[in-house]
């Protein structure tokens, strides 16, 4: 195996050349896994934020961001239902938003309860110790360019109603170019001109003594004009709706597929011309009692070590890339184990890659040594 | 009753198909003999180069049968000859043919590798054949820096790791000045003489002479004549 290592090192112009093919696709596949994957989690995040065990929706809601509005007393009727301790009302729909220099921005504006989930970005909640008013607004940091709030607090206006903007926050950035405004839910609605009668999200949490999908089904039974989802299933929509449903994930996950692709050919051809270059080695190899699968290994091992060393410098260089990135894509997020997992297509990469030369290797006539 | 130790019988070996086809060898039969330095001699494109490839079971004729320490390999597949090569015979190249990545040592070493991967102390066993054969200075050194008879000589020091019990060389002094190709005319032939290996070179270099114990000479793929030195 030295004869491996040391056939790669030897050329070092062509080694580099290879490694940068396979840190490139490593690169590549990483960073949009990245974006993938902080697709995924904003597609959600408000959804996974909360305590709920059950959120109740219009018929046909695709996604948090498109719900239409339920009867205020689909509400009285769940907290009706056996299992469910507890009732919660999330709002969200899009406003403007007038800044305090007077330009104009739509919004995203969500209000929710007191008691939807301590994860939940609502003044009532996080505002609680920090003498914010329960009517607060807040925004994320990463939206403060969008939001032009130069000091707190800010009065703007949200639908031709005042508003007062008290606290940044972190990590409920804009999702899709329109920023979030949080606030309680009395305010949202009253910015949104819901009524008493009216609700958009409705979410329960279920008794310790219950099974979620027992107190569905009940609420299935006595509600069948809405839509009752567990959590999960709702989170699960949603990240269903934008990354499929709008295409926007399809053309991430091809954005992957096609770096993953662009490795493989850079590594093939490299690793290739490698093999080719050392055909008369191999030969000699064979004429010396090498089996097949000592030389297919010698091939191989010199793929595996492209691989290793090309996926290491390539997660080298995405992991300041994507922290850079954070500041033009707070949504972006990389999930740690997306590194390990990275390594593993790498390697097929250059094992797939090395295919067409492990045969070009394992068909070399032995007799051609003889040639001078 | 003829020595079967190693040879052909009533080989033959077509290249090319149809108005294409070359017959480089027609018949032949020639063995030889164990312990003995043997010249195929003979103008190019007589066959000495086929004859040496079925001898090394790297090439399989079309009629006749090869035979290799008295055992007939031909209808061994091609899995069954490299094992024969493996432990049986070892290789020496006009050309040479060392791995330009791996140093003196290394090169040898892989040729011990090759025989037996299970072997311990391969690098000192190198380092012995090196030193054995002038090389012990330049152990670490890679083929590209070495002058063309010192990489000959690692290139017999990679054949005969392993001890195998056969020796076939390709013209290994048709790239060397004088000097340093009678230096590897009497390292081949005190591999026979101090160590009993059986030697076949194929040489247009009549230097051998001097060293071998026969001489076959091919013409058109027959043998034309065969002289005991």
């Amino acid at each position: 195996m030295k004869l491996a290592w040391q056939n790669i090192v030897h050329d070092r112009a062509r080694f580099s050349v290879t490694v940068l093919g396979v840190s490139f696709a490593v690169f590549l596949m990483v960073f949009q896994g990245s974006l993938l994957a902080g697709f995924l989690r904003a597609a959600s995040r408000l959804i996974d934020a909360s305590d709920s065990d059950i959120w109740i929706t219009a018929r046909g809601v695709q996604a948090f961001e498109f719900g239409t509005p339920i009867e205020g007393r689909v509400r009285e009727l769940a907290a009706g239902v056996p299992g469910v301790s507890e009732t919660s009302r999330v709002c969200m729909a899009f406003a403007v938003y007038r800044t305090p220099n007077g330009q104009q921005q739509v919004v995203a504006l969500v209000g929710a309860d007191r008691n939807v989930g301590k994860r939940f970005p609502v003044p009532e909640v996080l505002g609680s110790a920090e003498g914010m008013t329960p009517d607060a607004v807040l925004y994320d940091v990463s939206d403060r360019d969008l939001i032009q709030v130069t000091a707190l607090p800010a009065e703007v206006e949200v639908n031709r109603h005042r508003a007062s903007i008290e606290r940044q926050i972190e990590g409920y950035g804009a999702f899709l170019g329109v920023p979030f405004l949080f606030t309680s839910y009395r305010n949202a609605s009253r910015y949104m001109g819901f009524g008493p009668e009216q609700a958009m999200y409705v979410l329960l949490r279920v008794d310790k003594g219950y099974s979620t999908s027992d107190v569905q089904q009940s609420l299935r039974q006595r509600l069948p004009e809405v839509d009752v989802l567990t959590r999960d299933e709702f989170a699960h929509q949603s990240r269903r709706y934008w990354t499929i449903k709008t295409g926007a994930g399809s053309a991430i996950l091809t954005a992957a597929v096609l770096g993953f692709l662009i490795g493989l050919v850079v590594v093939s051809q490299t690793i290739y011309a490698n093999t080719m270059e050392n055909i008369e080695e191999y030969a000699t190899l064979k004429a010396l009692g090498a089996s097949q699968a000592l030389v297919a290994r010698i091939v191989l091992t010199q793929a595996l070590i492209c691989g290793a060393v090309g996926s290491i410098v390539g997660l080298l260089a995405v992991v300041p890339a994507i922290g850079y990135a954070k500041s033009l894509i707070p949504w972006i997020y990389t999930p740690w184990w997306l590194l390990l997992v990275m390594v593993a297509p790498s390697l097929a990469m250059c094992s797939l890659a090395s295919i067409a030369s492990v045969r070009s290797a394992l068909t070399v006539e032995p007799g051609r040594v003889f040639r001078a | 009753m003829p020595n079967h130790f190693l040879g052909v019988e009533g080989a033959s070996v077509s290249f090319g198909k149809r108005e294409a086809q070359v017959r480089a060898l027609r018949g032949v039969s020639q063995f030889f003999e164990r312990g003995k330095l043997s010249l195929v001699m003979g103008p190019s494109g007589s066959g000495k180069t086929t004859l040496l490839s079925l001898l090394g079971c790297l090439l399989s004729p079309d009629e006749g049968t090869v035979f290799v320490e008295g055992v007939p390999v031909n209808g061994l597949s091609e899995a069954e000859r490299t094992v024969v090569r493996q432990k049986k015979i070892s290789f020496v190249f006009q050309a040479f043919r060392l791995f330009h990545s791996l140093s003196a040592i290394d090169n040898v070493a892989l040729g011990f590798e090759l025989r037996d991967a299970t072997l311990s102390g391969r690098m000192e066993m190198a380092r012995d054949l090196l030193v054995r054969f002038g090389l012990g200075d330049k152990l670490n050194q890679e083929p590209n820096e070495l002058s063309p008879g010192e990489r000959q000589r690692v290139a017999i020091a990679r054949a005969l790791a392993g001890n195998p019990p056969i020796l076939l060389a390709d013209e290994p002094t048709a790239s060397l000045d004088a000097q340093a190709g009678r230096n590897i005319c009497q390292i081949l032939r005190s591999q026979v003489d101090d160590d009993g290996r059986t030697v076949v070179v194929v040489t247009h270099d009549p230097r051998w002479q001097e060293f071998a114990d026969r001489t076959i000479t091919l013409c058109d793929g027959q043998v034309e004549q065969e002289r005991n030195l």
